[in-house]
C-alpha cells in the first residue's frame, strides 16, 4: 500500500478519472502549483509523463497509475523533492525511463502491473528507495548487482569514534559498512578523514552505490532463481518472491537476519534450505502451492567415496599437518576444498562424496517443512539443531526456545 | 414476525443498525443476512477509518461487537497476502467484498483415511459488493488476494463470536489451534496483545 498519509486541503490535487492525455495547467494557480505536495493522475489516458509536471517544484507524492503510460520523461528529473511514485497498471519497461533516474531521491517506487523484462539497472543507483514493488511484470531474474541496494542509516552508529580507534574500527566493519562511510564522508569529512587514509580500496569504494531497501516485492513475474547476492540487503524485512517459477532457494538467504516476512508461494520448490532455520526474525512464511515433498526416500544407491576422497578426509579429520612444499599443487586445491560435515556431533568433512538428507521440521508456524542438508555419510545423523523434536508429529513447544515461537495469527 | 421487506442500507451505519435488529432474536436466517450485506453499497469514506493496513499481512478491524451476539470486522488485504486454510469454530461467516477483489478456495475437512492433501472443492473470486458465506458444515475455505496490484478489503461479519480457530496444512492435513488478533478496535490501533504459538501471551504495556 502506498497510501500518503496526512495531508489536506491547498497540498493535494487530484486529477484523477477526468480523460486526460495532456496536463493543461493554465486554470492552476501560480501558489498551487507550489504548495501542491501530493498529485494523483490515476485513470487518465496519459502515454506520456506529461512535462508540465515539473511545475509542481515541491511534489512529494505523484500517482499515475492506470495510464497508458510508455515512457517516462526527463522533466521528472526536476522534482527534486518527490519521495514517492507510483505508476502501476501502466505499460512501462526498461526502456521507459530517463538516463539519469537513478539520481533522484525516491524512498517509495511502485511500478506493478507493467512490461519490465529485465530489472531496470537505473534502479540500481536510486540511494534513498526504501520500497520497490515491481509485481505482476515480466521479470525473468533478478540481477547479482542488486545488493547495491544497501542501507546507509547503520553508519551513525559509528559517528563518535575517536581517530585513535580508526584503523582498528575499518579491519573490523564489513566492506559494506565500509562504502557508507565513504557516503558520510560527503557530509563530515574532518571525522572520517583518517578512515579514508587507511581504506587501501577508496576508489573503487567511491564508485559504489549505496541505498537503503527493506521491501521488495517481485511477486508475479517469470523469475526462475535466486541470485545469492539477494542476502547482502542487510535491512531488507519483507521479500515477496511468491507466483513465480523458482526451483531453489540459495542458503545464503539465511544471512537475512532482517527478514521478518518471506512470500515463496505458488513456484516451484521441492524443498528449502536447512539453513532458512536461522531467520530467527521470520514470522510470516508462505509456502502453498509448491510441489514440497511430503516424503523423502533415502537415496539407497549411494556411490562410496573414492580413494582420494577417503585419503583427504582423513587428513582433515585427523589434523594430519601438511605444508605446501609437501604435495602437488593440485593436492593441496583439494584439501582445501573440505566441507565440514553439518552434523555437529560429527567431526568429519566430505568433497565430492556426500548424502543429500532431508528432514522435516516444523518451523514458522508451518507443519513438517522439508529442509535438505547434506552428510558425510548414510550412517552420520542430521543436526537440526534448532528443533530436536523434529521428527515428533506434533511440535513439544516446551523445548522450542522462546525467541523461536512464532507469532501464528489468522482472520 | 419475519420483515417481508429487508430496507437497503443506505450507509454503513444504517447496515449495522438493521445487523443489531436482526440479530436481537435468537435464530440467523443467513439468506437475509447475506442479502442485507450484499445490499449496502461499499463507500470508502464510510469504512475508511477501519481499513489500516499492515505491509506483512492481512489486518482484522473490529468495526463493532453486535451487543455481544456478533464481531463485525474490517479485513484489509495488501498485495498478494492470504490466509491459512481454517474453519470457523461453527459460527456463521459472511464476507463482502468493499474494494477490490478476494480469491476463495473451498475446502474438504481433512479425512485421515487419505494420505495426502486436502481436497479442493471450488474455488472462486468475489467482486466488489458480493458476499459469501461459509459455516464448518459446508467445509474449510482460504481467503487471499491474488493481485500484485490492487489492496483488498473486506467486512465480516461472526456470529456466534469466536476468537480462536484451527488452521490447516494444506499437505498434510494438520490441524493447529491459533488465538485471533486484532489489529485495530473502533478506529485505534490496539498493538500490545501477541498470541505465541498454542499459548496467550497477553504483554500489557505500561505506560510510564
Amino acid at each position: 500500500m502506498d497510501v500518503y498519509e496526512g495531508l489536506e486541503g491547498e497540498k493535494v490535487l487530484n486529477l484523477s478519472r477526468l480523460n486526460l492525455d495532456n496536463l493543461d495547467l493554465d486554470d492552476v494557480g501560480e501558489e498551487r502549483k507550489r504548495d501542491t505536495q501530493q498529485l494523483f493522475l490515476v485513470y487518465n489516458r496519459f502515454i506520456m509523463l506529461p512535462g508540465s509536471i515539473c511545475h509542481f517544484s515541491n511534489l512529494v507524492f505523484l500517482d499515475i497509475s492506470c495510464n497508458r503510460l510508455a515512457f517516462i520523461c526527463e522533466d521528472i528529473l526536476r522534482l527534486s523533492k518527490l519521495k514517492t511514485l507510483v505508476a502501476k497498471n501502466n505499460r512501462l519497461d526498461e526502456f521507459s525511463l530517463p538516463k539519469d533516474f537513478g539520481t533522484m531521491s525516491l524512498e517509495v517506487l511502485n511500478f506493478s502491473g507493467n512490461r519490465f523484462e529485465e530489472f531496470p539497472s537505473e534502479f540500481l543507483n536510486l540511494q534513498r528507495l526504501q520500497s520497490l514493488s515491481l509485481g505482476g511484470n515480466r521479470l525473468k531474474s533478478i540481477p547479482a548487482e542488486i545488493e547495491q541496494l544497501t542501507s546507509g542509516s547503520k553508519v551513525l552508529v559509528y559517528h563518535g569514534f575517536r581517530p585513535e580507534c580508526a584503523t582498528k574500527l575499518y579491519m573490523q566493519i564489513t566492506v559494506q559498512l565500509a562504502l557508507q562511510f565513504s557516503l558520510m564522508c560527503n557530509v563530515i569529512l574532518r571525522h572520517f578523514s583518517l578512515i579514508i587514509q587507511t581504506q587501501t580500496d577508496f576508489t573503487k569504494l567511491k564508485h559504489a552505490a549505496l541505498h537503503i531497501l527493506e521491501l521488495l516485492y517481485l511477486g508475479g513475474n517469470s523469475i526462475t532463481s535466486i541470485p545469492p547476492e539477494l542476502a547482502n540487503l542487510p535491512y531488507l524485512s519483507y521479500l515477496v518472491l511468491c507466483d513465480n517459477r523458482i526451483q531453489s532457494i540459495p542458503p545464503q538467504l539465511a544471512q537475512m537476519n532482517s527478514l521478518r516476512s518471506l512470500s515463496l508461494h505458488n513456484n516451484l520448490l521441492t524443498y528449502l534450505p536447512r539453513e532458512i532455520l536461522s531467520l530467527f526474525q521470520l514470522q510470516e512464511l508462505s509456502l502453498r502451492g509448491n510441489p514440497l515433498v511430503v516424503r523423502f526416500v533415502k537415496d539407497m544407491t549411494y556411490d562410496p567415496p573414492s580413494l582420494l576422497e577417503l585419503a583427504g578426509r582423513t587428513v582433515k579429520s585427523r589434523n594430519l599437518p601438511y605444508k605446501p612444499e609437501d604435495l602437488p599443487g593440485n593436492l593441496v586445491r583439494y584439501l582445501d576444498l573440505a566441507s565440514k560435515c553439518p552434523n555437529p556431533k560429527c567431526g568429519g568433512v566430505y568433497f565430492d562424496s556426500c548424502v543429500r538428507h532431508i528432514k522435516f521440521v516444523d518451523f514458522c508456524g508451518k507443519y513438517r517443512l522439508p529442509l535438505m542438508h547434506y552428510l558425510c555419510s548414510p550412517e552420520c545423523s542430521s543436526p537440526c539443531s534448532s528443533n530436536p523434536q523434529s521428527d515428533a508429529d506434533s511440535e513439544d513447544e516446551s523445548s522450542v526456545p522462546a525467541h523461536r515461537m512464532q507469532k501464528v495469527l489468522l482472520g | 414476525m419475519e420483515q417481508t421487506e429487508v430496507m437497503k442500507p443506505e450507509t454503513l451505519n444504517d447496515l449495522i443498525k438493521v445487523l443489531h435488529q436482526i440479530f436481537s432474536s435468537d435464530t440467523v436466517n443467513v439468506e437475509e443476512v447475506q442479502n442485507l450485506m450484499e445490499s449496502y453499497e461499499s463507500k470508502p469514506e464510510e469504512w475508511m477509518e477501519y481499513a489500516q493496513f499492515d505491509k506483512f499481512r492481512y489486518t482484522r478491524n473490529l468495526v463493532d461487537e453486535g451487543n455481544g451476539k456478533f464481531n463485525l470486522m474490517i479485513l484489509c488485504w495488501g498485495e498478494g497476502h492470504g490466509s491459512s486454510i481454517h474453519d470457523h469454530t461453527d459460527s456463521h461467516c459472511f464476507m463482502k467484498l468493499l474494494q477490490g477483489q478476494l480469491k476463495e478456495t473451498l475446502f474438504e475437512w481433512p479425512d485421515h483415511k487419505i494420505n495426502g492433501g486436502m481436497t479442493k472443492k471450488s474455488e472462486r473470486v468475489l467482486q466488489e459488493n458480493q458476499c459469501a458465506y461459509i459455516h464448518d458444515s459446508i467445509g474449510l475455505h482460504r481467503v487471499e488476494n491474488v493481485s500484485h496490484t490492487e489492496p483488498a478489503v473486506s467486512l465480516h461479519l461472526y456470529s456466534p463470536q469466536f476468537d480462536q480457530c484451527n488452521t490447516f496444512d494444506q499437505r498434510t492435513g494438520h490441524r493447529n489451534t491459533v488465538k485471533m488478533t486484532f489489529w485495530s478496535k473502533y478506529g485505534e490501533r490496539t498493538p500490545f496483545t501477541y498470541y505465541c504459538g498454542k499459548h496467550i501471551v497477553k504483554v500489557a504495556l505500561c505506560v510510564q
